[in-house]
């Protein structure tokens, strides 16, 4: 009586070790690069508010970022925007400005890009509305009129 | 004559086993890391004043929704589900119906959200997140600084 179950014995293919290793590392380069994609590059200050129904940012388009963080603390909100910190929003109407006119001249020269330009606010979730507000406000007087308020998939 | 293979000098082979050891635990990590990773969406607004005059002006109902300083959100005046509450159901349902109504009335649907300056900015996130779940794409934000 012939033991086990042997795929040799009836005449199976034997299990082959190189495909194996060849599906898994195709694997493991998916999961590589759909994690390194999706890393941000967020002020580790603001704790962004959650957004079940938000879309996915659209990377494509000239824009400026303006972070609003919120110290409970001293219950004051500052302003982040291009690394410099502005305690009023007024303040960083000039070099928005000037954000501006080079993102549109670099957008000019791209074909087929988004020509409109847009004001990103990646506000904390605690800040109170005036602040953001006033980061909006900063954003007419410069003549941005596409605002896109950042928030995240989970906590 | 016998051919020369690397047992003739004693070293081992390449393993096999090990290496799919390996590449089974840096996969589970990626794995693990790509359920945890947060990504960053974007809910997009206009400003008011914006959009150009045309000819024949039309006038649209505007819905104004409300949010207090304490979180607590209005739809015209009414209020509508918990200041606890984030997913806002109720006004979820309602705005789903007011966007239906304005899609076979073939109207555009405008919402503008008054928010106290004081209430917190997730609050105003928790709403456009509701717009953004019935489709209103017409969004216009304020805040009442009285």
């Amino acid at each position: 009586m012939a033991g086990g179950g042997g795929g040799l014995e009836k005449g199976e293919p034997d299990f082959q070790i190189a495909p194996m290793v060849d599906v898994l590392l195709v694997i493991l380069i998916f999961f590589m690069v759909i994690t390194s994609a999706q890393v941000l590059n967020i002020d580790k200050t603001i704790k962004l508010p959650i957004a079940a129904e938000a879309t996915k940012k659209d990377d494509s388009r000239a824009e400026a970022i303006v972070n609003v963080r919120w110290d409970p603390v001293a219950n004051a909100a500052t302003f982040n925007f291009q690394d410099h910190l502005y305690s009023k929003a007024t303040d960083f109407v000039e070099p928005l400005k000037a954000a501006k006119a080079l993102g549109e001249k670099t957008a000019a020269e791209k074909p087929g890009q988004n020509m409109e330009f847009r004001l990103v606010i990646r506000g904390d979730r605690d800040v109170p509305a005036l602040f953001v507000s006033q980061a909006m406000n900063a954003a007419a007087e410069v003549g941005i009129s596409d605002i896109s308020f950042s928030s995240v998939n989970h906590d | 004559m016998k051919p020369f293979t690397q047992e003739d000098e004693g070293t081992l082979g390449f393993q096999i086993a090990p290496m799919i050891d390996v590449v089974f635990v840096i996969m589970l990590f990626f794995m693990v890391m790509a359920g945890a990773v947060k990504v960053e969406n974007e809910l997009s607004t206009k400003l008011p004043g914006s959009a150009e005059a045309s000819p024949a002006a039309e006038f649209n109902d505007e819905t104004i929704i409300g949010i207090s300083d304490e979180g607590e959100v209005s739809l015209n005046d009414e209020p509508f589900d918990t200041p606890e509450s984030s997913d806002l159901p109720q006004l979820r349902a309602t705005l789903m119906r007011l966007k239906e109504n304005a899609d076979s009335a073939k109207q555009p649907a405008v919402v503008t959200i008054v928010s106290d300056a004081h209430a917190k900015y997730s609050r105003t996130i928790d709403v456009l997140n509701a717009l953004a779940a019935a489709k209103i794409s017409n969004v216009t934000f304020n805040v009442n600084e009285d």
